[in-house]
């Protein structure tokens, strides 16, 4: 027991570190949509493309959902430069967290569609709606529902997600934190106010997400 | 850095000559068991300790109730507590009080510590698929409760408590890689160490990928088999849904 705790000089740095929760959540925020995107348009390929499609979605799906998304990043940031692209820690791991959480949102999606009646579909171009007309008014509300709770949950274990961008020297919350840490040596408290920090933050986007889900889906969801 | 893709590509088949070679393969695999050990060890045993918690939380009566509270405190805070923080936290708390601790020890903390908090909460549900009524009828014939669990619950609720349970497992195996950070020499590790001595990034983290892929793919399609024969229609699969980290148990499909 030969450590003392400051907790003094680990509170001054708090609001530098809310700083970087704003950065996680907009990191967090950009990703899941760049992610949504893919994944939207993987589970449309995956739902009504031919064959090929099909088999190469698959293979984007097995590989980013089987391997570690810390080594991916790594081998984008090391190995594009090998090709002379160059990017920013930042873009570098927002076309990971992109890549990844794309392979995972394809998966989800296509539950979602999965979900969709043919009949449904039939009826709507019965009814001569349009293709994008058939997405606004049949497909799209019918899907919502499905999707909205784990599309959430996903939201959220992206939050979690993004603390791996400090390793590659984006200054988030952990990457600030790891900054501070380095300069003051206030290590285990530092880290504690950025775990509760964490868990504000999620608790906090929960809660926003049971708000939307509740008002514009009328989804059942709960926050604890 | 090198001229045009025909010179990387001599670069590359240039030095997987030298990559490639039985020593490489052995640390490699050593580093690969590593990560498996890792897992298997912060997973069993966080399914040993998400079983107390499970156990804890629904204990009766108000006397319990901060035993509760606590249990459920851990549980939600946990979830939501990033793996690279708790990592740094672990570590730091652990050598800030002293111990001496090896890094792999470190790393099987922090693993014990978040999987308890989820397989716990999987536990859970698997224990609510199992209808009231049950718990009653047993409490009415005179079991005690952990004779319930033993003889009523656990033998119908293993099975939905399994499959998730298991994908939690192999999200780990994956989930470990961060433990590089700390320094356990584990697959990611050893990716960097090859890429530090100068083979390309392609070839050391191309390896460690493929090496992660080969580690993980079979235990999915192992997940999958279970999930398509222990298959039981779960209580009210109109459930509530949580919104909360559980993204675990999604992630495994």
């Amino acid at each position: 027991m030969n450590y003392t705790f400051q907790w003094g000089e680990a509170f001054i740095e708090v609001p530098y570190l809310l700083g970087g929760a704003w950065i996680t959540l907009h990191l967090s925020f950009i990703g899941f949509w760049s992610g949504a995107t893919i994944g939207l348009f993987g589970a449309l390929g995956k739902t009504y493309g031919g064959p090929v499609t099909v088999k190469l979605i698959n293979w984007y799906v097995i590989f980013f959902t089987n391997t570690p998304g810390l080594v991916t990043a790594f081998f984008i940031f090391f190995g594009l430069p090998e090709f002379g692209i160059l990017l920013s820690p930042y873009h570098t791991i927002l076309l990971n967290i992109a890549l990844n959480s794309g392979a995972y949102m394809t998966e989800i999606m296509r539950g979602g569609f999965v979900s969709v009646h043919k009949t449904e579909l039939e009826a709507a171009e019965t009814m001569g709606f349009t293709l994008l007309q058939q997405l606004r008014y049949v497909i799209v509300p019918h899907i919502a529902k499905v999707l909205f709770a784990p599309l959430s949950n996903w939201y959220i274990w992206m939050i979690l997600g993004t603390a791996m961008a400090a390793i590659f020297g984006v200054e988030e919350l952990t990457g600030r934190v790891f900054n501070r840490a380095a300069e003051t040596f206030r290590s285990i408290e530092l880290y504690t106010i950025a775990a509760g920090m964490y868990v504000a933050i999620t608790i906090l986007a929960s809660s926003i997400l049971v708000v939307i889900g509740r008002w514009a889906f009328r989804v059942k969801v709960k926050v604890f | 850095m090198y001229e045009g893709f025909l010179d990387i590509f001599d670069v590359f088949l240039e030095q997987s000559a030298e990559f490639y070679v039985w020593d490489n393969a052995v640390y490699l695999f050593r580093a690969m068991m590593t990560t498996l050990t890792m897992t298997i060890i912060g997973c069993g045993l966080g399914f040993i300790f998400g079983m107390i918690v499970v156990y804890f939380r629904r204990t009766p009566g108000l006397m319990f109730w901060p035993v509760r509270m606590t249990v459920i405190f851990y549980v939600e805070t946990f979830r939501r507590v990033p793996f690279l923080v708790l990592l740094f936290l672990v570590m730091f708390t652990v050598k800030g009080f002293g111990l001496d601790f090896s890094l792999f020890t470190i790393a099987c903390i922090s693993i014990v510590i978040i999987s308890t908090a989820f397989i716990g909460e999987i536990i859970r549900a698997g224990l609510d698929s199992v209808h009231q009524t049950q718990w009653d009828t047993a409490d009415a014939m005179n079991f005690s409760r952990l004779q319930t669990l033993r003889h009523v619950i656990l033998p119908q609720a293993w099975k939905v408590v399994l499959p998730p349970a298991f994908a939690f497992f192999v999200m780990f195996i994956k989930d470990t890689a961060l433990t590089s950070q700390v320094g356990v020499l584990e697959l990611t590790q050893a990716g960097k160490y090859y890429n530090n001595l100068g083979y390309s990034a392609i070839l050391s983290f191309g390896t460690v990928l493929v090496l992660y892929f080969i580690l993980s793919y079979p235990m999915t399609r192992l997940g999958w088999w279970m999930e398509a024969r222990l298959h039981t229609r779960r209580r009210d699969e109109r459930a509530e849904f949580e919104v909360g980290a559980t993204a675990y148990e999604l992630r495994g499909t």
